[in-house]
């Protein structure tokens, strides 16, 4: 994996969840608004220091996240303030 | 385009920093043009969010995987295909 040896390949099928979707579906909203393109989104991918310990689309939401901060379209701030925002909603205070 | 289809190529042993789209397992590697696919805008700089003007040739390069892999035990007709810019190519002698 990343060019080094990964181990084992889990050729299990698994269930896309809604969050996995909702990564994906951001990701063609800001390409089509000419925010974020494919070759930028490997690129900030591969400059993730946790890389190894993501998931796929873990390292989706975590590249799309640098890109939008170093392109000054969010602060991480604001982008964490709105995290514990929904976590609250969703989990209670 | 500098090369032809059945040329023999070799993939430049470099160390690049940043985004490239070349796989490490196959720098130095010796093989062919398989095709030639086109000229597109250089992904290592569209990554950094600049043009990728002037457009690259691409080509799909052929390897044998016997020459990829030390311990690999298949037939030696067994092929692996990859697409790979000019600017990553230089003439096998």
């Amino acid at each position: 994996m990343g060019g080094s040896p990964g181990g084992r390949i889990d050729r299990g099928q698994h269930e896309v969840e809604d969050w996995e979707r909702l990564a994906d579906a951001i990701n063609g909203a800001l390409g089509a608004k000419g925010l974020q393109s494919t070759d930028q989104h490997r690129r900030a991918i591969e400059s993730l220091a946790e890389y190894r310990d993501l998931s796929y689309y873990e390292r989706w939401v975590a590249a799309t996240e640098k890109l939008l901060v170093e392109k000054g379209v969010l602060t991480s701030d604001e982008i964490d303030e709105r995290a514990a925002e929904i976590d609250r909603r969703w989990n209670g205070p | 385009m500098t090369f032809e289809t059945g040329d023999r190529v070799r993939v430049l042993p470099a160390q690049k920093p940043g985004h490239v789209r070349t796989p490490g397992y196959l720098k130095g590697k010796a093989g062919w043009i398989e095709s030639v696919i086109g000229a597109f805008p250089n992904p290592e700089e569209l990554a950094y969010g600049l043009s990728g003007l002037p457009e690259r040739p691409l080509y799909r390069v052929g390897f044998r995987q016997i020459d990829l892999w030390d311990d690999y035990r298949g037939p030696a007709e067994d092929y692996l295909y990859a697409d790979i810019y000019e600017h990553w190519l230089e003439p096998e002698r």
